[in-house]
């Protein structure tokens, strides 16, 4: 019996194949579709997280600093060098009698220069005449 | 049942019965082929310059125009008979009607055949009833009344089980379907480009996603320590916090330095890691409000300190 009733509904029986297989295939579309929607922003998150931690490490982890904190040493003459000591990715300077343009010359290192600055203390000890203490690290 | 027999083919054939008006009740629920004779059917025989069955079957109603009734609704079947075309003319509500009449459900009909393909077997009529018989005339299956024959005719004992016929047709190609054949395939073939479409958009869009996953791999390759995303975000944990804080010591510290020039300078800056203060001298009163106004455009936090200051602070 289900053989005749195949039979004879033959023509609509083609007709629901083909619309299963056109609403399958829509199907497919959609789960194309939010598949790759996921996809590219799970990518895109782990590209951008990638190039970030690039980023940050070659900015705060650089090899280079150390040698970068040499610089406060030679920025201004000896004699207004109070203490200088450097170890351990750390660095403890102390000026005195600094004018304004020397003082500006160190804040510029210190600002252009990736330290992380744990303490900076300007003190304007007389008219035009600063001392500075830093302590960075990196 | 005289003159008629049913018998089982081998394997999965199945019975077939000769269909005839005197035929008795049929009592079986099994699936049969019917063998209809020309009671049920207008025969014409045609030598025609056609070669495709298609092109007999569109032109079989022209071909019946004066042999059928105009009141009753026909279907058509054709097939090529040596050099002729063989057109036949039947009416399926009829002989299925009268197939239940005779206790033959619908549903245990596999395929109609014409008695016309036995032609080449009854040139001895064969006995339908009481008062009709079946012979090939001119090679044309014919019903003809009895009494036309001799009294003591020897009516041939025909056996349908070693009778292998052709060209039958399934009952349900008789009945037409809801929706006619022409439209059947358009509708597929509409339904299918479109199922296509989708098929190719779906991969368009699956492999839309290459280049990204490319360009990860890529990093990967060259980072391969920064593969797993548990390593990645601990980094980040690490180093976020103190990028922000950094660069927003540097951001009030030159946002202060802005606020300085002849007339305010910098008496003193305190820099640590959760706060920047800074108090600033005014050469006079005047610029004051100034300064106030240029630290608010900056978002920064300023009141006045004592007699010609001003103190900055902002916490991290």
């Amino acid at each position: 019996m289900s053989l005749m009733v195949l039979k004879r509904f033959k023509n609509e029986l083609i007709i629901l194949i083909a619309i299963i297989f056109t609403i399958s295939a829509f199907l497919y579309k959609i789960s194309a579709k939010n598949f790759v929607n996921n996809q590219k922003s799970e990518i895109i998150s782990s590209i951008t997280e990638i190039n970030q931690v690039k980023e940050l490490k070659k900015l705060w982890k650089s090899k280079s600093i150390s040698k970068k904190a040499n610089i406060f040493k030679t920025l201004v003459s000896k004699d207004k060098i109070k203490n200088f000591k450097k170890k351990s990715g750390k660095l403890i300077v102390s000026y005195q009698n600094l004018n304004i343009k020397e003082l500006n010359k160190i804040t510029k290192n210190i600002m252009n220069n990736p330290f992380q600055i744990e303490k900076l203390e300007i003190d304007k000890t007389a008219k035009e005449n600063y001392s500075m203490e830093l302590i960075c690290k990196w | 049942m005289k003159g008629i027999k049913i018998l089982n083919l081998m394997g999965n054939a199945n019975k077939k019965l000769l269909v005839h008006k005197n035929m008795s009740s049929f009592d079986s629920n099994e699936t049969i082929d019917i063998i209809l004779t020309p009671q049920f059917y207008t025969f014409l025989r045609e030598e025609l310059g056609i070669k495709f069955t298609y092109q007999a079957k569109q032109i079989a109603p022209s071909i019946f125009d004066d042999y059928l009734e105009e009141e009753k609704e026909y279907q058509y079947y054709v097939y090529k008979c040596n050099k002729y075309w063989c057109f036949f003319a039947y009416n399926i509500k009829e002989i299925v009607d009268f197939l239940e009449a005779k206790g033959i459900k619908q549903h245990q009909i596999s395929k109609i055949f014409f008695a016309q393909e036995l032609a080449p077997y009854i040139e001895n009529a064969i006995s339908l009833g009481d008062n009709f018989a079946l012979q090939a005339i001119d090679d044309i299956s014919t019903i003809l009344p009895k009494r036309l024959l001799e009294n003591n005719y020897n009516y041939k004992e025909i056996d349908l089980k070693n009778i292998t016929l052709k060209n039958g047709i399934a009952i349900s190609s008789s009945y037409s379907s809801l929706v006619p054949l022409k439209q059947t395939i358009s509708i597929t073939i509409l339904l299918s480009i479109l199922g296509g479409i989708f098929i190719f958009e779906g991969n368009t869009i699956k492999n839309s996603i290459k280049p990204d996953i490319d360009k990860l791999e890529l990093l990967l390759d060259k980072n391969p320590k920064l593969s797993s995303s548990r390593i990645r975000k601990s980094i980040l944990q690490q180093y976020k916090p103190i990028d922000t804080k950094e660069r927003k010591k540097r951001d009030i510290i030159e946002n202060i330095s802005k606020l300085l020039s002849a007339n305010s300078q910098l008496k003193s800056l305190i820099v640590d890691n959760k706060k920047v203060t800074a108090i600033i001298e005014v050469s006079n009163n005047n610029i004051v409000h100034q300064i106030i106004s240029k630290a608010h455009n900056k978002k920064l936090n300023i009141k006045k300190y004592g007699e010609k200051q001003l103190k900055v602070e902002e916490t991290l």
